[in-house]
């Protein structure tokens, strides 16, 4: 076992407990004054409005026993030295930070100006007030993928910045999926700039998008995230965005590890019967899939550890990028990959930070 | 091909182009197929699930073409692969060279095929 201090540990997948309030004022106009007016200090609905009778099942703490600092965002906020306590904390040298509410994006459809407006201001504030490579502090620039000239004005912006080094696009509410050929461009573009395309499931219509009528945490979020990422990837590999640009790096986060060969062998077997419906692949889907990098957290230890490395083989270690989602509630320290026994300590280096220097460019 | 081990399928002038006729070589089943004016013999045994994949529809493969980025793929039949679709589960294969035409590790076995005097003969094993 190697201890997670004595090695360069990335975390691919640090959630930025971003506020409203913290952005603001780097929000593009009008936003930046019709924000201060709208009252959301005093009656804006907070996710936490009350555990008992809980405004969504992705309440994180409903009932819960969890008891931590940020027990109340989005109304907390992390500041730069939360972040860099929080390193300290897990042993983590370098983190890509993604913001924490940008993960409502993709339940936005009325007015698509809020999400460009707040990216926009996000971009500028995490700039300007978090994000230091010299502290191994990054970006992932969010794509308001609803516009996409939107989102190439992000990319000219963050173009130049050390600070950003891929992008996020959220997959939960993304309609088209984002096999879609609408945002080609935003794939053309992120390849030229060498920039990964981190696809991260969020929380958005978590009581709609897979079975209206759950009751509780606990079923939303066994199915939510995991359906939100796996129908990205079907459209992503079927509509051949990794034939289309070659070179661009494709990451999808958190939703761990064990359902990868389930859906690559699912879409394998509908590929042996449908091949003409995916013309512009030249190998089968999952030889893609499983190309793709994929973010550990929230790895599931508690799978049978024969299973766990026949995940791992499927996916190859070199594809396995280790995360946090820190500060959430079900954030995975890095000893959740040095204590794998199946895992030989060049594999566990591999995961903790090498593959993410090979992917990000750091 | 020796004329001891191989089997008559018949008058090559009553093929048309996507005609299959079925003859036993053997002891197993084998079609003979006619596409884009040549013949071709298939075992009549997909390689999934048994199913008799020479009964299947013989037609030009789609295939898709990207203009680039934001285009649509357009999709046309290529006249000069022609496949054969199991009509069980509709693996499809190329009448050429029996390798599944979305992963060439699946092919059905092929056997060789003359027209001599006007007459189709497949070789037997």
């Amino acid at each position: 076992m190697i201890d997670p201090a004595d090695h360069l540990v990335v975390d691919c997948d640090w959630h930025y407990a971003d506020t409203f309030t913290q952005v603001a004022p780097y929000m593009p106009e009008p936003w930046k004054t019709k924000f201060p007016k709208s009252g959301f200090g005093d009656t804006g609905v907070r996710q936490n409005l009350s555990a008992f009778f809980p405004a969504s099942t992705g309440n994180r703490f409903n009932y819960g026993k969890i008891e931590r600092e940020f027990s109340e965002y989005p109304d907390g906020g992390d500041t730069k030295a939360d972040v860099l306590e929080g390193m300290d904390h897990l042993d983590i040298d370098k983190t890509l930070q993604i913001s924490h509410l940008i993960l409502a994006m993709g339940g936005i459809s009325a007015d698509d100006r809020r999400v460009e407006a707040f990216v926009k201001g996000y971009i500028e504030y995490m700039l300007e007030e978090v994000l230091d490579p010299d502290e191994g502090i990054y970006g992932l620039a969010p794509m308001p993928y609803h516009d996409i000239d939107a989102s190439m004005d992000i990319l000219d912006r963050v173009e130049d910045e050390e600070a950003f080094v891929g992008v996020v696009m959220v997959t939960a509410g993304a309609s088209p999926p984002l096999g879609n050929r609408k945002y080609d461009p935003i794939y053309e573009r992120c390849e030229e700039m060498d920039y990964p395309v981190v696809y991260h499931t969020g929380g958005s219509g978590l009581d709609d998008y897979v079975r209206a009528g759950y009751q509780d945490m606990i079923e939303t979020h066994t199915l939510g995230f995991l359906e939100a990422n796996m129908s990205q990837i079907v459209s992503v590999a079927c509509q051949g965005v990794p034939e289309k640009f070659p070179d661009l790096d494709i990451v999808f986060m958190e939703s761990g590890v064990t359902y990868i060969p389930g859906l690559v062998c699912r879409i394998n077997e509908e590929y042996l019967k449908r091949s003409e419906e995916a013309p512009l692949l030249e190998k089968k889907p999952g030889d893609y899939i499983t190309d793709f990098y994929f973010g550990t957290q929230p790895l599931e230890v508690s799978a049978r550890p024969d299973l766990l490395e026949i995940c791992f083989d499927m996916v190859g270690t070199e594809n396995l990028l280790y995360a946090s989602d820190y500060p959430h509630w079900d954030f995975d320290s890095p000893s959740i990959i040095t204590d794998l026994p199946m895992l030989d300590d060049e594999d566990r280096k591999n995961i903790l930070g090498r593959n993410a220097v090979e992917a990000f460019g750091l | 091909m020796s004329a001891e081990n191989r089997v008559e399928v018949g008058p090559a002038a009553e093929f048309e182009d996507g005609d299959a006729e079925l003859v036993q070589v053997g002891r197993v089943e084998v079609g003979v197929i006619k596409a884009n004016g040549e013949f071709h013999a298939l075992r009549n045994q997909c390689p999934h699930d048994g199913g008799p994949v020479c009964k299947g529809e013989v037609e030009p493969r789609l295939v898709g073409e990207w203009g680039g980025s934001g285009e649509r793929v357009e999709q046309h039949y290529d006249d000069d692969q022609q496949i054969i679709s199991c009509p069980w589960h509709g693996w499809s294969f190329d009448v050429e060279t029996g390798e599944h035409i979305g992963d060439d590790r699946y092919a059905i076995p092929k056997y060789d095929v003359v027209v001599e005097d006007g007459t189709v003969y497949v070789k037997g094993e």
